[in-house]
């Protein structure tokens, strides 16, 4: 699954823009080569002195937009790595973060247990509490001795004191000190953009043996060289028949296709193209195809209820014979819920 | 028999023996009869006379009761931390927190202390402050603390009180919800630097209930309201009650906040008279509390009020007693409290049994009776005061001024047995306070 997602904060991301010059595509084509090269996936490294804290272990200028672009046309898929918090004026991640005093807002906190006395209920930090000679504690509200914890005082959790005007929170306000340019800011108001690791795609490693990034608008909307659609186009598909659903009760089906591993390629990530054409072939003029993970594809068959689509799939399975390495299984949708259970992973994005 | 009955109940009120009994009013003014002092003056100077000279004082300078608040900058508001202790209260402290952060009052924070409740309290009143308030640094002015292990309520205020930043601590139930615009008038009463805790004016939030809140919507108007409001006119105000309390931060923390066991708010007000702090009370200041709605859960509450009242007035802190110790009216204070709560209610049994035996049977529920009329006509001169003065009780609940006798009697079954069973040391034990502290507690 794709984990690219907004930024938690209201931080745009920066858009992958084409750069002048016409070295960029050869640059980019390298940059998936080297992916290619390192297994397929790169993951960021830390490094204090980048300007978000990590770099990627690429050569080339301008990697991090490189990867952008190419994660935004699906060469790449971009996966949740970490969350950089940011300095709202400056842009700088080297942030001193910690506690602070509510009452005072300074930093000057401790973090003890308080200490209840059971016989008179005060409360209070533990450094109120005097030891005496036989290893108690005296309690200074009603002057007794604390032997036992559990059975005379007990510990209520922990807490944090201020040195400077000794007020008792629970859970302070947390700011953070930007190390670059001087400025306070509270937890709430940093920006946070979010860093990726990249996993090469099937698109991608088409690339590769193409020798070129893909030009035309037909590659965007289906699989290289395989008769389907790609995941954010039958996700649309999907959406509209949901839609359809909610207005018309029209009812559909859904024709999950899962593909063994061992047809996919040395690589994994080559589609089975000619069983997908053979599947192709046995579907009917109005169902779509797509792909909506590395080897799982969906059918979508409007209009169809769970024994017409059963019997096609029966069809389907003879028609693919014995050796096929698709794996067919039918789910009928009269409700979301039905493609929340069907399809867990695309409940969220294809309820309406 | 219904009609001799009747003739016989409204006897009282007959207007032709009222034209009699004005007649001997001169006659009895001078006499020595008992029955004339102790049922008709007495009550009259102890209930009555207090509130009429109270309203006649409002007719004249309506200030003197209902002070009006100055004109003050957001900046010049003292900081009041709100304090409120509870467990299991998942149904009352989501409007209880979101009634305090929109109260009116620009520099409040609310500190609510969980009394490891077995419900979703903590949820709510985190649910309840961040839909109340608009801006992050408004959140910060909720802070909530779970506590990990049951402590009673008196500990969970300490908590609150040490986690408060405060110059003003005010303490309310967590069923229970400040008015809007009610803190600038509790903090009035503060512009005197003797007053040391101030009282809220407790009102019945669950009044429409039923015939028992409704009840209730009078006693609070008559006890609660004019009765704190006349006590803390003469410096005799014995109670701030745990509804709705504010303090002197510095106070409370100099008292090492409350002792545990049962009582807290008699027990705190008691010391803060014993340190020399005048108590005030504010008609202003409204605190709409829930009442109980069953009359198992009333009893249940009346006797647990009467045996912290003895258990801390007449044992605890027994030495108010002593005159020159802690100040004349203290001990006064002590004394009345002694009287009217306790020995009155004894002497009117004894009474009854005396007269039972001096005069015969028949003579008792003429008595009786008469009593009923003399206290009705006493209820509604009081009654109609508190209307004027207070706003309460509700117009509708004067209808119900006939039952209130009766309501009255009804509870001093749970308070007799409360004060019996105190004496005698009987189930002191009472479950609001856990075990382990129970057993560590001295004076209980």
């Amino acid at each position: 699954m794709n984990d690219f997602a907004p930024p938690v904060t209201g931080r745009a991301v920066a858009a992958p823009v084409e750069l002048p010059g016409a070295a960029a595509p050869q640059r980019r084509l390298d940059l998936l080569h080297q992916i290619s090269s390192a297994g397929g996936t790169i993951a960021p490294t830390a490094n204090p002195n980048a300007e978000h804290g990590y770099t990627y272990a690429l050569s080339g200028d301008d990697v991090d937009r490189d990867l952008a672009f190419l994660s935004a046309r699906n060469y790449l898929e971009a996966r949740f790595f970490d969350r950089v918090s940011l300095c709202p004026k400056c842009d700088s991640h080297h942030l001193n973060v910690r506690e602070i005093c509510p009452s005072c807002r300074r930093a000057h906190l401790s973090a003890e247990g308080l200490l209840h006395h059971f016989a008179c209920g005060y409360v209070g930090i533990p450094s109120e509490f005097s030891p005496t000679d036989d290893g108690s504690y005296l309690c200074p509200k009603c002057n007794r001795k604390m032997h036992h914890l559990g059975t005379e005082f007990d510990r209520l959790g922990k807490a944090f004191s201020c040195r400077g005007c000794g007020v008792i929170s629970e859970n302070p306000p947390v700011e953070a000190v930007c190390l670059t340019c001087g400025a306070r800011n509270r937890a709430e108001d940093l920006i946070s953009t979010l860093v990726f690791s990249y996993v090469l795609t099937s698109r991608g490693a088409a690339a590769i043996r193409r020798g070129s990034l893909f030009d035309g608008g037909e590659e965007d909307i289906v699989v290289v060289g395989a008769p389907v659609y790609r995941r954010g186009v039958i996700l649309e598909f999907l959406d509209n028949e949901m839609r359809r659903l909610q207005r018309f009760k029209d009812v559909f089906s859904v024709l999950s296709v899962k593909c063994a591993p061992a047809a996919l390629g040395p690589d994994g990530n080559q589609a089975p193209t000619e069983w997908l054409s053979r599947l192709r072939e046995k579907l009917r003029d109005v169902d779509l195809i797509g792909q909506v993970g590395d080897a799982l594809y969906i059918v979508i068959l409007p209009q169809t209820k769970r024994r017409e689509a059963e019997s096609l799939c029966d069809r389907i399975e003879v028609a693919l014979g014995r050796e096929s390495p698709l794996t067919l299984s039918i789910a009928e949708i009269t409700e979301p819920r039905d493609l929340a259970q069907a399809l867990p992973g695309l409940a969220a994005r294809a309820e309406p | 028999m219904i009609n001799g009955f009747w003739h016989y109940f409204i006897s009282t009120i007959d207007p032709i023996s009222n034209l009699g009994f004005s007649r001997a009013l001169p006659e009895l003014s001078i006499s020595a009869l008992p029955h004339w002092w102790l049922v008709v003056i007495l009550p009259f100077v102890w209930n009555v006379l207090p509130t009429l000279i109270l309203w006649v004082v409002y007719l004249i300078k309506p200030t003197a009761i209902r002070p009006p608040l100055p004109v003050r900058p957001d900046h010049a508001y003292p900081l009041v931390s709100l304090v409120i202790a509870g467990r299991n209260e998942s149904a009352t402290i989501g409007q209880c927190i979101r009634g305090a952060l929109l109260c009116g009052y620009p520099n409040i924070e609310v500190v609510f202390v969980d009394d490891n409740s077995n419900d979703d309290s903590v949820a709510i009143a985190r649910r309840a402050a961040l839909s109340a308030v608009r801006t992050q640094k408004d959140a910060e002015r909720v802070r909530i603390f779970p506590s990990p292990r049951r402590n009673g309520k008196a500990s969970s205020l300490n908590i609150g009180i040490r986690m408060a930043r405060g110059e003003f601590i005010a303490i309310t139930d967590a069923d229970s919800v400040i008015q809007y615009g009610s803190v600038q008038h509790w903090l009035l009463p503060f512009d005197d630097p003797r007053v040391g805790a101030v009282s809220a004016n407790i009102r019945v939030l669950n009044m429409p209930h039923g015939l028992l809140t409704r009840l209730q919507d009078i006693e609070y108007a008559l006890l609660f309201t004019n009765g704190r409001l006349i006590s803390a006119s003469l410096d005799l105000l014995n109670i701030i009650s745990g509804m709705g309390g504010l303090f002197r931060a510095e106070i409370l923390r100099r008292l090492h906040g409350f002792d545990t066991g049962l009582g807290d708010d008699t027990d705190m007000t008691t010391q803060i008279r014993k340190q020399r702090w005048k108590c005030g009370f504010s008609l202003g200041a409204v605190v709409w509390t829930t009442v109980p709605e069953t009359r198992d859960h009333l009893w249940r509450q009346r006797a647990r009020w009467r045996r912290n009242m003895i258990k801390i007035r007449i044992s605890k802190h027994r030495d108010q007693f002593i005159l020159g110790r802690y100040g004349f009216k203290n001990a006064l204070l002590a004394c009345v409290l002694l009287l009217s709560r306790l020995l009155w209610t004894w002497a009117m049994a004894v009474g009854l049994f005396v007269v039972l035996f001096e005069f015969g049977p028949l003579y008792v529920p003429q008595l009786i009776v008469s009593f009923y009329w003399i206290f009705l006509i006493y209820l509604l001169i009081r009654a109609l005061i508190a209307r004027d003065l207070a706003r309460t009780p509700q117009p509708i609940n004067f209808a119900l001024l006939f039952l209130y006798p009766f309501y009255l009697m009804s509870l001093r079954i749970p308070t007799l047995y409360a004060e019996a069973s105190e004496l005698m040391r009987i189930g002191a034990k009472h479950p609001y306070v856990p075990d382990h502290v129970w057993g560590e507690i001295p004076w209980w």
